[in-house]
């Protein structure tokens, strides 16, 4: 069977995988592990209306019956929770694999924006090991969503934060501001911020030190902050004008 | 502390038995200036080595700008039980812009020198400016529990 392989940037261009669900099962076929890989498609997925359609039109697919997923936006059942909604997949993950003529490219359809399901989707191409996605809350104004993955070594991470980036520049509009990858010093903890979006990826001896997930879903609970010692103001705090002087 | 203002008004209110006291009904602060060589800090996070206490508070030796004045967001060097560590500044008692927090006592976060902070929660208020400001701050907002 012929395998093509997919430039970077149609692969980046047709994203197409569907958000892991909790209450569905997913086959796990073989591991995707590089962009060489045989052309299969597991059976779940969720066909959505019109650009499902426009998408089929343009890509051709040769040996398999490929089912294509596409973005989707909207709909999605998570379990919800009181602080924060938890998603965790360990190496599950959809194939998007097809194989794509290069010159099918379509212009970019208005709905395929870097939102939550195209980063996703594309941590759980890249292997992302312990991905999590956590909605915080409206009250807490920092983002609304916060992901935390790990990866196998540091080279992964910073391959999937390149990527990340990648497929967010062909993706953004000229409106959107530029992102930077954060802590390109440190080997082990890297970070980048979408607006709406914040991505940490971290080395998972560094993460269990962290505990960001804990954190980020427990709020004022967590573990670590309780056992933080009450503050006490220092010795040498003054607050009255008058004896400064 | 308040101990000479309390004393002048026990005498006021012995001597004249009126509640003419001159009393501010308003709050008075200091000048404060931002944070420069030698200003002694607070360090805000739970890191074992800016809350184990010393016989000289953690102090600036120096500030990584291009004046010496460093305000929030800016990279220090401390001097901390006898060591030397690299700090962010989350706060400082010299007010700023229009609708930025000002802050009670000048707060540092401890850091490494790979960026990654050396603590690893804060329950301190951190201005939510850092946000936007150009600079490697998510990692310290992702560790803070409180945003002001």
């Amino acid at each position: 069977m012929r395998v093509k392989i997919m430039n970077v940037l149609c692969r980046s261009r047709k994203l197409v995988s569907s958000v892991f669900r909790s209450n569905i099962l997913v086959d796990q076929t073989q591991v995707f592990g590089s962009w060489l890989s045989k052309a299969r498609c597991s059976s779940l997925c969720q066909n959505l209306p019109q650009h499902f359609t426009a998408n089929l039109a343009s890509c051709q697919h040769r040996h398999h019956a490929a089912s294509f997923r596409s973005h989707f936006h909207t709909r999605r059942c998570f379990s919800d929770r009181n602080e924060g909604r938890n998603s965790t997949s360990t190496g599950v993950f959809e194939e998007k694999s097809h194989e794509i003529d290069d010159n099918s490219f379509l212009s970019q359809s208005p709905l395929e924006t870097f939102n939550l399901d195209v980063l996703v989707s594309l941590l759980r191409q890249e292997n992302a090991v312990d991905l999590c996605v956590i909605k915080i809350p409206e009250h807490i104004k920092y983002t609304e969503y916060f992901i935390v993955v790990s990866g196998v070594s540091p080279r992964h991470l910073r391959a999937m934060a390149l990527y990340a980036i990648k497929v967010y520049k062909y993706l953004k509009k000229d409106g959107d501001p530029n992102v930077k990858i954060e802590g390109k010093d440190a080997e082990d903890w890297l970070c980048i911020d979408f607006g709406n979006m914040v991505v940490h990826f971290m080395m998972p001896e560094i993460r269990e030190v962290y505990e960001l997930e804990k954190l980020w879903t427990l709020r004022g609970f967590d573990e670590q902050l309780r056992s933080m010692p009450d503050e006490t103001l220092p010795e040498d705090f003054m607050f009255d004008v008058e004896t400064t002087k | 502390m308040a101990l000479p203002r309390l004393s002048r008004s026990f005498t006021g209110l012995l001597v004249e038995t009126s509640y003419l006291i001159h009393q501010r009904t308003f709050s008075v602060s200091p000048v404060a200036a931002a944070i420069q060589k030698l200003t002694r800090v607070r360090v805000v996070d739970n890191s074992s080595l800016g809350n184990t206490p010393y016989h000289r508070s953690p102090r600036v030796i120096h500030v990584y700008t291009k004046n010496g004045v460093g305000k929030v967001g800016d990279k220090v060097l401390l001097a901390i039980k006898g060591q030397k560590k690299k700090a962010l500044i989350v706060g400082h008692k010299m007010p700023g812009e229009c609708m930025t927090p000002r802050f009670d006592s000048n707060n540092v976060v401890l850091i490494e020198d790979n960026g990654n902070p050396t603590g690893t929660r804060i329950k301190v208020p951190i201005p939510a400016q850092l946000r936007k400001m150009e600079g490697d701050y998510s990692k310290v907002l992702a560790i803070a529990s409180s945003f002001v």
